[in-house]
């Protein structure tokens, strides 16, 4: 797509797989992985954007992840990269992690923020480049909160605070949260740290039970594109936007609507950023 | 409520479909249990153990893809939903989970026909395919040691065909009818040294496979009357290993 796209934000653990050597698990570049994804982005800049870390686990992070992403910059310097802020891991009965399938929400208290923001700084430190935590989308209401935090904003603001990172703001998180909980999302995201907000990402949803799910299935929703045009000129530290998208609805949405998407990315950012 | 205890009780909550006590040995007080006992049961949470459920689902679906393919809709979902009820599909990395999944679908085929032949056949692929990665030719020296014991490569699957595999393939892609099944099966050795990653089996070399069932020293395979250079022969690619 030549002239579409300025940068790449790459899964590293796409290129990964799982190998168990006894009772430990390592994540292992695939051998030519790399070296195909950095032939196919061609010369574009590439950011990292991780699932696997479960960066709010108490029970402890993924170190197996760390590792292998100490070999990835080597291999393939990133000029960022960039987490979900949740967790993903917990111990079971006799104390071994466990994966719970799904990443869920972490509770806004300051045991969480001591807890990521703690991990973030050291992040900074060991990749040397801006990290970023990614809000997320999610379903539950009433979690366990303490007053001083107050909320998932509460809690951004004070891990960012805390560590120094950045926020990955996911636009489509927000409007799917805002639809699902009843809030206002353009209230939300004034509340929002947004000095500090380095990428932000857009995305289409679809409804299911009853709920609008951050799917990554589909266009962008104009609801999310006006929000990106709210943002973008109050954000002044964003470096790029990006059009999510998982690649088994690729197919079915072609290439005309994909190009489409990532048309109208670039000239919102082109708007307010060079212009 | 500690972090650790809460991220446990809702990891657990999300994780078990149903029965047992999800919360057993956690140290939670009356009001910590209510407050989640009213999360559990709010609609929220319903959906995200839904997303849960359909996010493992989708994760052992990809990991063998062609055996459920070839699965009656009704057998496919039966076989997802109750290797999800164990508590499987959890890891994004679903292939590390395949192996053993495998194995699950492969009990509930009937031996011989022709989906337990690709069932094995996916399978036998995708052992080689991840051995091949790391896969360096073995040392003959390995084998020289007096306490030399082998057993069948974890990266090595034996296969058997009951059809010419082409006509089956045929038979699954529709082009055919499905070939009956033979009473002499074309066997076939996956290895991740194997160049292609398989080839047919060799008489000599199927029974020295099933005797590598179970570990068993070098010493006795000789005695019994294995030759060498069979053995040797799976060594170096990858279907037969030492024992670390």
């Amino acid at each position: 797509m030549p002239g579409l796209l300025d940068f790449v934000e790459v899964t590293p653990e796409t290129l990964c797989k799982q190998r168990h050597l006894g009772a430990a698990a390592m994540i292992e570049i695939v051998p030519g992985q790399v070296e195909r994804a950095r032939k196919i982005c061609e010369a574009l800049p590439m950011v990292v954007h991780g699932v696997e870390l479960s960066i709010g686990s108490a029970q402890g992070w993924n170190g197996a992840y760390l590792e292998m992403l100490d070999k990835f910059q080597v291999r393939w310097p990133f000029l960022w990269h960039s987490e979900h802020l949740g967790f993903q891991t917990i111990p079971d009965e006799d104390g071994a992690t466990v994966e719970t399938g799904v990443p869920l929400p972490l509770s806004p208290t300051t045991e969480a923020v001591q807890v990521v923001a703690g991990r973030s700084a050291a992040i900074r430190e060991r990749y040397g480049v801006p990290f970023l935590l990614e809000n997320p989308a999610h379903y539950l209401l009433d979690l366990p909160a303490d007053p001083e935090i107050g909320d998932d904003i509460g809690l951004m603001r004070a891990i960012i605070e805390r560590s120094g990172c950045f926020q990955l703001l996911d636009l489509h998180n927000v409007y799917c949260n805002a639809v699902n909980h009843h809030f206002d999302p353009f209230a939300a995201i004034d509340r929002m740290p947004l000095d500090r907000v380095f990428e932000i990402h857009v995305a289409g949803g679809s409804w299911r039970g009853g709920f609008l799910m951050d799917a990554h299935d589909g266009r962008v929703p104009d609801a999310v594109w006006e929000l990106l045009e709210y943002t973008l000129p109050r954000a002044p530290k964003v470096a790029g936007v990006v059009f999510e998208m998982l690649e088994e609805h690729a197919l079915r949405l072609g290439f005309r609507t994909i190009e489409q998407e990532l048309r109208r990315a670039g000239e919102i950012w082109r708007r307010y950023r060079l212009g | 409520m500690p972090l650790l205890d809460f991220q446990t009780a809702l990891g657990r909550l999300v994780r078990v479909p149903a029965g047992g006590d999800p919360l057993r040995g956690l140290d939670l007080d009356l009001r910590e249990r209510s407050h989640l006992a009213v999360l559990a049961d709010s609609a929220g949470f319903r959906f995200t153990m839904d997303v849960q459920r359909s996010w493992c689902i989708g994760r052992a679906a990809k990991a063998a893809r062609l055996t459920l393919s070839m699965l009656p809709m009704e057998e496919r979902e039966r076989l997802l939903n109750e290797w999800v009820d164990a508590g499987r599909g959890t890891t994004s990395f679903f292939v590390a989970e395949a192996d053993v999944f495998f194995d699950f679908i492969a009990e509930h085929l009937p031996e011989p026909s022709h989906l337990l032949t690709i069932c094995r056949l996916e399978q036998g692929t995708l052992r080689a395919s991840e051995g091949a990665h790391h896969f360096k030719t073995p040392d003959l020296v390995r084998l020289a040691g007096a306490d030399c014991v082998l057993r069948q490569g974890r990266h090595a699957t034996l296969v058997r065909f009951y059809s010419e595999p082409r006509i089956l393939f045929a038979g699954l892609t529709g082009e055919k009818t499905l070939p009956p099944i033979s009473p002499v099966p074309m066997q076939m050795l996956f290895g991740p040294g194997v160049t292609g990653l398989f080839r047919e089996a060799q008489p000599n070399e199927l029974a020295l496979w099933e005797r590598l069932a179970r570990p068993v020293p070098l010493t006795a395979l000789l005695r019994e009357g294995h030759g060498r250079e069979v053995i040797e022969e799976l060594f170096l690619t990858g279907i037969a290993e030492c024992l670390e």
